[in-house]
């Protein structure tokens, strides 16, 4: 099976500061993968360095996703060729609507597919069906994007975008950061509703508990000081709820 | 309400309420008198032109603008508030392109206790315009319990526009509640990546953020075809649309 993300030997600066060093990660079709780490071992940072975040310098290494070249696309064209993200914070944009915002990403990735725009009726349609997934009313589509909600209610409208989009790959950084109990089991059920054999997953999350009986990844990786050190099944997740960081902290760089 | 759609230079408003229309108004000049207890909105598109609005609101009567203002040209704008309990919202959208040289000069006066006035200006300026926006507003040294308020807000789409601006203000008496503020600046760069994340070009993303920025403005008004209509000149002045 080849590998639908492969991740060689990359290092990436951000403002002169080394954050990853030689990482490398391969994400085969359909699996479900989990990277746990303390705070500042580079999680975010790999997540937007494959979205092409322009915040940050790959300095080597590589990036190959569905056989080719991340390096060279820019961040919108990775998106229509299939990465999306599920940001920690997404950022406020006022003056425009969550549904207008659909409206126009929706028709780009259908332009970029030849497809002509969606009409009005199958465009709510749509829209409607991948609200009531993740419990997202009427109002919340018409206020602008992210303006006044609470940390879970934005959580929810990530993974609103994409069930619409239906991305073949789906990164989800802190997917459960901000979340009560309920709001966690409907991004849950919504990663599992999505899962397929075609569309693979990375999950960011400090929530050992949420992410081993929810989510129930197929590979779990620890990140250090910007490189892996540990790559295992789920049952990892429990020794480092247990056990904690504190084993794999010299086996980083730094 | 009522629906005037006329080009008018007076309008003296006696009673109840009304909605008075002024698409691309070519008056040079126009007075705005609302009188007691009646309440006036009014929505006004200045292309182009130089044009000096003079307003007077009385007791308890209440006074919303709506304007756009396209291209070159200046906008005068004086209002009084004359009477106890007066109410002025006023809010302007500006949008330059190319050489195109705009000033607004507000003024604003309190001349009643119990007063507010509330002032939201948004501009974007592309090309190499020049935008001058002078806002001042006075509180004479007797009047109690007056608020004003006025936002000056904006987006520069190119190095060689320019935008200066120029908020005063004036207060000579103890019981009022006074804010103002003004920041120019470019888009948002947070904001196009998250669009760019959503599979939006910067280009497309660029647009889209310029016309939400002045939506602020333009959200406010009621009706629909007008609404419309404020939006594609704003689009036609930026080339949004192409």
């Amino acid at each position: 099976m080849s590998a639908l993300l492969e991740v060689k030997n990359l290092c990436v600066n951000a403002e002169d500061k080394q954050i990853l060093n030689g990482l490398s990660l391969s994400i085969n079709p359909g699996e479900i993968h989990v990277i746990v780490g303390p705070n500042g071992a580079g999680k975010s940072t790999l997540s937007n360095v494959i979205c092409g975040d322009p915040r940050y310098q790959v300095t080597s290494g590589s990036i190959t996703f569905k056989g080719e070249d991340l390096l060279k696309q820019n961040v919108d064209e990775r998106a229509r060729n299939g990465i999306f993200l599920s940001f920690q914070s997404p950022v406020e944009i006022p003056g425009i609507s969550m549904s207008t915002l659909m409206k126009y990403a929706l028709n780009s990735h259908r332009k970029a597919k030849g497809l002509p725009e969606l009409d009005a009726v199958s465009f709510s349609k749509l829209i409607r069906e991948c609200a009531k997934k993740f419990e997202i009313t009427n109002e919340m589509l018409k206020r602008p994007v992210n303006v006044g909600f609470s940390g879970g209610e934005k959580k929810r409208l990530e993974s609103f975008q994409m069930a619409v989009l239906e991305p073949s790959f789906c990164i989800l950084d802190e997917m459960d950061s901000g979340m009560d109990v309920d709001a966690v089991k409907i991004a849950a059920n919504g990663v599992n509703l999505m899962r397929s054999p075609e569309r693979s997953f990375l999950i960011i999350s400090h929530n050992n508990d949420f992410l081993y009986e929810q989510i129930k990844p197929d590979v779990v990786h620890v990140l250090v000081s910007g490189n892996i050190v540990e790559t295992s099944d789920a049952s990892l997740l429990i020794d480092i709820k247990n056990n904690g960081f504190s084993r794999f902290l010299n086996k980083g760089m730094n | 309400m009522i629906e005037l759609v006329e080009k008018q230079s007076s309008i003296k408003l006696l009673e109840g309420e009304q909605r008075i229309i002024v698409e691309n108004s070519l008056a040079k000049s126009t007075s705005v008198e609302v009188m007691p207890n009646s309440s006036l909105v009014h929505y006004r598109l200045n292309k182009g032109n130089d044009n000096k609005l003079s307003v007077k609101v009385h007791e308890n009567a209440s006074y919303k603008l709506i304007t756009l203002q396209i291209g070159n040209g200046t906008l005068d704008i004086d209002v009084s508030l004359e009477g106890a309990k007066a109410y002025c919202q006023s809010d302007i959208a500006y949008a330059l392109n190319k050489e195109d040289k705009m000033t607004i000069v507000s003024n604003f006066v309190h001349n009643a206790n119990e007063t507010t006035s509330n002032q939201l200006i948004k501009g974007v300026a592309s090309g190499n315009s020049y935008a001058t926006f002078e806002g001042k507003i006075l509180i004479p040294y007797d009047k109690k319990k007056v608020e004003g308020n006025q936002q000056h807000r904006a987006l520069l789409l190119s190095k060689s526009a320019t935008v200066k601006a120029v908020p005063a203000l004036e207060i000579y008496a103890d019981d009022v509640k006074c804010s103002h503020g003004s920041a120019i600046g470019n888009l948002n760069q947070e904001q196009i990546y998250y669009l760019q994340t959503r599979g939006i070009s910067k280009e497309e993303a660029y647009k889209i953020l310029t016309s939400a920025f002045l939506r602020e403005v333009t959200d406010g008004i009621d009706a629909e075809d007008l609404r419309t209509s404020f939006e594609k000149e704003i689009a036609e002045c930026l080339l949004l649309n192409v």
